[in-house]
């Protein structure tokens, strides 16, 4: 039982939800990813209930920086095959359970 | 008819005036009698009246006054005459009758059948005759008004009318066809222009005499004009598209939670490095650092083959261990039997050889064992036959486990004469060379260019550097070590961050009168230091052997002179060892073939022995307070234990070749039973050291619980008091204080 109990700590102990933002895939050039980044961040923290409101504002201010078509998914579970402009695509996770997709098109 | 205006009889006119008379004061009474209410509002208004207002009576007003309207005029004069001259009397006028124009307008109407209105009509080319005959039902008709009734008629007047003329003017000329297209001069009546109508009387439907239309404010005429359209041409181009890719994904939160983990691991990952790195940056600071700046992707493919180097680092090793299996058994598991029956004596083996091709011409001029790493060791490789100088050097470090080549190999660019690696930072390590400089490797970093250098031209020795020693570490973590030249100065070099800062500690002069120059300069003789040894406990203390044969025991306090010099040898002083167990005592060797054991502060070797030849290295044992080695230039090894033999070696073994090669150098593995060997080919060779050789001390039947430390110190002690002079005799003087330099 004892032995039982430690594993579960350990167990207990590796289920640390991270929460800062992690690029899964990029090709952006460095400053524009970056950038990108913190816009989403600040979106889906500030629209931190609403994932439509994040995603319409992450788009909206990516359309004014880079110019227009870009698009956004904002999501906890959803599965994509999209065609982007190179360059022009970030992929990252945020906030421990959400999936940021950000690309031109 | 004449026009239509409004007309007033007299009658009506005066009937007007009347009313327009009485109608100033009826409206009043009127009023009264409709509606008192009116009355009522009325009488509160003042009533404007003309000043000139008659007064009248109440009777007078009320008095009906009857008015008589008649149509007769009666003031008209009914005879008016008027005098005419000519007749010479006068004529009656006629009466102008009762009218009496009070407004006249006169209208744009004109009657249809008057001259005017037949002047217009042949105007606009229309027959007014035919206009009559054919409208005579509707005579009121103004032209004006109505075209279209005309517009059908009008091809049936043509061609009447073309008949006619036809008839009048055949013979004209009918040249002028052409000109007549038009048909709206053609004028009724009028000859001269109907010329043209000959030819619109042969074609009647065509030329049939169209009507103009009479514009005016109510009927007027539309007029459009159409321009040519610019004719439009298809043309298009295309652009090369945007670079496009694909890119697919599943997000589900377990992907999302191990993507993290990943992540996380993978940093904590990176710092455990970069917290290893910084440690070992600490020890080899300076050019290493700059080195290593290099892109992340050199980096990472120099990870990749550092990785690489290591699978076939291992596989080499075994191999090697293939190759030389018996050998490593030998090593292992061999002792000489014949040991047992040998009392006292003992024998050595030969194990690995250790050559580097590149450098087969050299000598080893150094040999130290790595104090961390058992099997490794560093090689010199240089000259000490200066009659033939090789350019080139090396410093190698060969580990057991791998005889055939090098692990790591520093290559110079003159020859090497001393190496010694740092105790603590095992892979920092120094070589002094043969042109006086100095180079630092840190060879866990690069083998390629050292980590320090002393500079060529400012700091460095003006001669051979025969020795150098890491020195303890200063308070605040720097390393430093000492170097000892043939210039006869000994300096003490620091590392700084990026820099190495030099300081002399002495140079050794002569105890000797200043040597007269040849323009009356004076010169004072210089020794050349040949080895030094730290002391192993009092680090400011150390010895220095010289070329002129003393041995000066010196401290880094005093920069001008001795604490002490010993009449050591007639030759150079090539090796000086403290020993392990009793750091009083020291051994040195010399080119007069002689080993000498010294006790501190006194002046008299203890132990003195005559092998015949020069002593290129002497050591003493590691495991055995009373067991020394040394090295001759024949070619053997000497390997004595004071505690079995006082006077003769236990063992003396020809390692090599006693024509072709010479013994430069012999070093004891500080944990393991082998010594290693150098010789002036280039060669190390390994020599197990057979059972007799390593007799442990056996502690004695009352103090079994002593350790060997302790047992080793004791043995040497006993052995000590057996062979020291009784103290009666002379006690040697201090000369620390009367040397002087």
């Amino acid at each position: 039982m004892a032995e039982e109990g430690k594993e579960n700590k350990a167990e207990e102990a590796k289920k640390i939800v991270h929460t800062y933002p992690l690029i899964r895939h990029s090709d952006m050039a460095e400053e524009m990813r970056t950038e990108v980044m913190e816009l989403v961040a600040t979106a889906c923290e500030k629209f931190a209930n609403s994932n439509e409101a994040a995603a319409k504002m992450i788009k909206e201010e990516m359309d004014k920086k880079f110019g227009p078509p870009f698009h956004v998914v904002v999501g906890e579970g959803f599965g994509f095959e999209i065609s982007y402009e190179c360059t022009n695509l970030l992929y990252m996770f945020f906030g421990g359970n959400l999936a940021i997709c950000v690309w031109k098109c | 008819m004449p026009p239509a205006t409004a007309l007033a009889s007299k009658a009506n006119k005066q009937s007007i005036s009347k009313t327009a008379l009485a109608g100033k004061k009826r409206p009043t009474k009127v009023n009264t009698e409709i509606t008192d209410d009116l009355e009522e509002w009325k009488r509160s208004k003042q009533l404007l009246k003309p000043k000139d207002q008659l007064e009248l009576a109440d009777f007078e007003l009320k008095e009906s006054i009857p008015k008589l309207l008649t149509t007769t005029n009666p003031q008209i004069p009914d005879s008016l005459v008027e005098f005419n001259y000519a007749q010479g009397k006068f004529l009656l006028l006629q009466s102008a009758g009762n009218t009496v124009v009070v407004y006249e307008s006169l209208g744009t109407l004109v009657p249809k059948d008057s001259q005017e209105a037949r002047q217009q009509l042949i105007e606009q080319g229309i027959d007014p005759a035919e206009l009559e005959i054919s409208d005579s039902h509707s005579e009121a008709e103004i032209i004006s008004e109505d075209l279209k009734p005309e517009e059908e008629t009008q091809p049936e007047d043509a061609t009447e009318d073309g008949k006619e003329e036809e008839e009048g003017q055949k013979d004209d000329d009918e040249e002028t066809e052409k000109k007549t297209e038009k048909p709206e001069e053609e004028g009724e009546g009028e000859g001269e222009e109907a010329e043209g109508e000959v030819k619109a009387a042969a074609k009647p439907p065509a030329k049939g005499g169209r009507a103009r239309k009479l514009t005016n404010q109510f009927n007027f005429s539309e007029r459009a004009a159409l321009t040519y359209n610019n004719p439009t041409r298809a043309q298009e181009t295309q652009t090369i598209p945007p670079p496009m890719a694909n890119f697919s994904a599943n997000v589900l939160q377990w992907v999302i939670y191990d993507a993290y983990q990943q992540d996380y691991e993978a940093q904590q990952l990176e710092k455990e490095l970069e917290r290893e790195r910084k440690e070992k940056d600490k020890a080899p600071v300076g050019k290493v650092k700059v080195a290593k700046k290099s892109s992340g992707r050199a980096q990472l493919s120099e990870a990749v083959q550092g990785k690489m180097l290591e699978c076939w680092k291992v596989l080499e090793r075994m191999v090697n261990q293939n190759t030389y299996d018996d050998i490593a058994k030998d090593y292992r598991y061999w002792d000489d039997p014949s040991d047992e029956f040998r009392e006292e004596e003992g024998t050595l083996l030969p194990l690995w050889k250790f050559s580097y091709d590149k450098t087969k011409k050299n000598t080893v001029t150094d040999i130290d064992w790595n104090p961390y790493y058992y099997d490794l060791f560093a090689v010199c490789f240089g000259f000490l036959d200066f009659m033939k100088p090789i350019a080139q050097g090396a410093v190698c470090l060969f580990t057991l486990k791998n005889p055939s080549f090098p692990d790591y190999i520093c290559m110079t660019e003159s020859a090497v004469m001393c190496v010694d690696i740092h105790p603590k930072y095992p892979y920092m390590v120094v070589v002094g060379l043969y042109d006086g400089s100095i180079l630092i490797f840190n060879v866990h970093a690069t083998c390629k260019y050292p980590a320090f250098r002393s500079n060529n031209v400012t700091n460095k020795h003006r001669g051979i550097v025969w020795e150098v020693k890491w020195a303890p570490d200063l308070p605040d973590g720097e390393l430093n070590f000492f170097s000892v030249a043939a210039d006869g100065k000994i300096n003490n070099w620091v590392l700084m961050q990026n820099d190495l800062a030099v300081t002399t500690i002495t140079t050794l002069f002569l105890v000797k009168e200043p040597v007269p120059g040849p323009d009356g300069t004076v010169l004072r003789a210089i020794g050349c230091a040949s080895c030094v040894k730290l002391h192993p406990k009092n680090p400011i203390i150390y010895l220095v052997g010289t070329e002129e044969g003393l041995i000066y025991k010196c401290s880094t306090q005093y920069s001008s002179m001795y604490l002490l010099t010993y009449q050591a040898h007639q030759m150079p002083v090539y090796r000086i060892d403290f020993n392990r167990y009793n750091t009083d005592i020291f051994i040195s060797c010399s080119g007069d073939w002689r080993i000498k054991v010294w006790e501190d502060n006194r002046m008299e070797p203890l132990f003195v022995f005559d092998v015949g030849d020069r002593v290129g290295d002497v050591k003493w044992a590691p495991y055995s307070s009373t067991v020394f080695a040394a090295v001759t230039m024949e070619g053997k090894v000497y390997v004595f234990d004071l505690n079995v033999n006082k006077y003769k070696p236990i063992c003396i073994q020809a390692v090599v070749s006693r024509r072709r090669n010479k013994l430069t150098r012999i070093s004891f593995n500080p944990k393991l039973p082998i010594i290693i060997v150098g010789d002036d080919k280039g060669c190390i060779t390994t020599l197990k050291l057979s059972p007799n050789l390593r007799i442990p001390c056996k502690a004695p039947k009352k103090q079994q619980h002593l350790d060997q430390w302790t047992l080793q110190c004791m043995k040497l002690d006993k052995l000590l008091s057996l062979v020291r002079e009784p103290v009666t005799l002379t006690l040697p003087e201090d000369t620390a204080g009367s040397e002087e330099s």
